[in-house]
């Protein structure tokens, strides 16, 4: 979703601006390390490649087609910073000679699209080792981080959307981003066919980015959700204003209800411990699931 | 297509088109800061920038309308956007949304009618914009041309074989892979090809250009006048 100018608030679009700037010139170094510049033009033509293969129609559902969007397959092609780096470009020649983005709002597109997408695209390949399902999520991601990034910038702004409107545009935004999603890897394992040095291999991650990303999770669980907004979400407040909310009857009571461990007095140990269950909870589903598809595929 | 005519346009001759490309991006952007700006409900400055742009267009000797329905581009993305907050309750900045946009789209292409593409990006380098960004742009804005024929040849030859309407997705992905490998392959030629050239990641370029009296005349003369819309639009308007 590329937003035009004249309607994000100014402190939102000067701070993005700002703080796009320097973001994009560290890409751009980043990228020198991999591509130095007598290979630019192989990234300047993949960046047509983009825009042409944005006119390819997809047939995604009777009477329903989509197009690729593009920022994963260029994540797995030509590497993170360099995809990141053409997706800039592209957003450049889009607002100034396409009229699809304004010129104030590029440091918003270019963080929604260029930086968070494409970084969106990537972490699912990179972790799981650029299999089939990290393709899918990552194609999947990038357009579903860099839309809801948009929209949250535009509710920043102050610009009115009814809960009902923003439910519309968050289904609207899962079946795109799901149609990118299998596109990405159709379009992925097409190139492979073709020549699979193409796509840039990825080998499955070490135990020090596990660990990493492991303390961000547990970071987020225990200190993320002491600073989360207290107000009700889209669908919450949905509920609320038709009336639905008051006649919900809660079926079992369970000891986490409310995102609260109600075993603990002090409001921030509640929240904190239930955090951190949630946490443990879903890991260890995830590792049985894993351990189950394992044993499985060697039988 | 839209590209090759703003390219057409942005080759002609005129006192606006001859002036250096740094002073006329300086000038746009301040005009779009300047639309940007406006508080929502207040339509009298947005309209002023607007009529500033016109008159500029037509002072280049520019189809005010060809512009004016270029521009109307944008519309589709601010109508969705602007009946949002119409429908929730807000119709006053669902119109300022749509007018804001449409007026800050219009400058755009106006700038891009004026100035052709890489003297654009020259400015933006001049500007400490990253380099490798500036010859990113360069070699996508080249090469959309000819990737973008490359695809339409495609399309046809799958649409003669009875393809396209119904194609199937397993098709449509493969069009995606050979469009890529293409590509790949071209554009490992156009390396090889630059590289024996001499091409060391730097456009060379016989003269640079000079910012002379004239330019800073005009990006003067444009700063006060973007003032005086942003600031006395209204009073322009009562009268």
């Amino acid at each position: 979703m590329h937003i035009p100018d004249g309607f994000l608030a100014t402190p939102v679009w000067l701070a993005l601006d700002v703080g796009a700037a320097p973001a994009v010139g560290l890409l751009a170094r980043r990228a020198r390390q991999d591509f130095d510049e007598s290979r630019i033009p192989l990234l300047g033509v993949m960046g047509a490649f983009v825009f042409a293969a944005q006119m390819v129609n997809f047939p995604v559902a009777p009477g329903a087609s989509g197009h690729l969007v593009g920022s994963a397959l260029l994540a797995y092609t030509l590497g993170p910073a360099a995809a990141s780096l053409v997706m800039t470009a592209i957003l450049v020649i889009q607002a100034f000679v396409f009229q699809d983005g304004g010129v104030l709002a590029l440091g918003a597109n270019i963080f929604n699209m260029a930086i968070a997408g494409v970084l969106a695209a990537h972490l699912p390949y990179r972790l799981l080792g650029g299999r089939r399902m990290g393709v899918f999520l990552g194609g999947m991601l990038s357009v579903l981080v860099g839309a809801f990034l948009a929209l949250g910038q535009l509710l920043l702004s102050g610009i009115p959307m009814k809960p009902e409107l923003l439910a519309l545009s968050a289904g609207l935004f899962f079946v795109n981003a799901a149609a990118e999603g299998v596109i990405t890897v159709a379009a992925l394992g097409a190139i492979r066919g073709i020549r699979p040095g193409w796509v840039q291999e990825i080998s499955p991650p070490g135990k020090r980015e596990l660990w990493l990303f492991g303390g961000a999770a547990v970071a987020l669980a225990v200190f993320g959700v002491l600073i989360a907004s207290p107000l009700p979400d889209g669908l919450e407040r949905f509920l609320e204003e038709a009336g639905v909310a008051a006649r919900a009857k809660a079926l079992i009571t369970t000891p986490f209800g409310d995102y609260e461990a109600a075993f603990f007095r002090a409001g921030w140990l509640r929240k904190a411990a239930a955090g951190l269950a949630g946490l443990a909870l879903i890991s260890a589903c995830g590792w049985a699931t894993g351990r189950w598809l394992a044993r499985r595929r060697r039988a | 297509m839209h590209h090759v005519v703003l390219d057409r346009w942005s080759r002609g001759r005129s006192f606006i088109h001859a002036r250096d490309a740094r002073a006329k991006l300086a000038a746009v952007v301040a005009l779009l800061v300047a639309i940007a700006t406006v508080p929502p409900g207040r339509y009298e400055p947005v309209a002023a920038a607007w009529a500033l742009v016109c008159l500029a267009a037509a002072l280049a000797r520019l189809p005010v309308w060809g512009l004016a329905w270029r521009a109307a581009l944008v519309l589709p993305f601010s109508a969705v956007f602007a009946a949002m907050s119409w429908l929730s309750g807000d119709p006053a900045r669902g119109a300022a949304l749509a007018a804001k946009s449409y007026a800050s789209a219009f400058a755009v292409i106006f700038l891009l009618s004026v100035t052709p593409f890489p003297e654009l990006c020259r400015a933006a380098e001049w500007f400490r914009a990253p380099r490798m960004l500036i010859l990113l742009m360069q070699f996508i804005y080249r090469y959309l041309f000819v990737i973008s024929g490359e695809a339409q040849h495609m399309w046809l030859a799958s649409h003669c074989r009875g393809g396209s309407r119904g194609a199937r997705f397993r098709a449509a992905a493969g069009a995606v892979g050979v469009l890529f490998a293409r590509s790949y392959q071209r554009a490992e030629g156009i390396q090889r090809a630059m590289f024996a050239r001499g091409f060391r990641g730097r456009f060379e370029t016989l003269a640079a250009r000079r910012f002379g009296g004239a330019d800073f005349a005009f990006l003067l003369g444009a700063l006060l006048l973007i003032g005086a819309a942003r600031a006395g639009g209204g009073w322009l308007w009562r009268r």
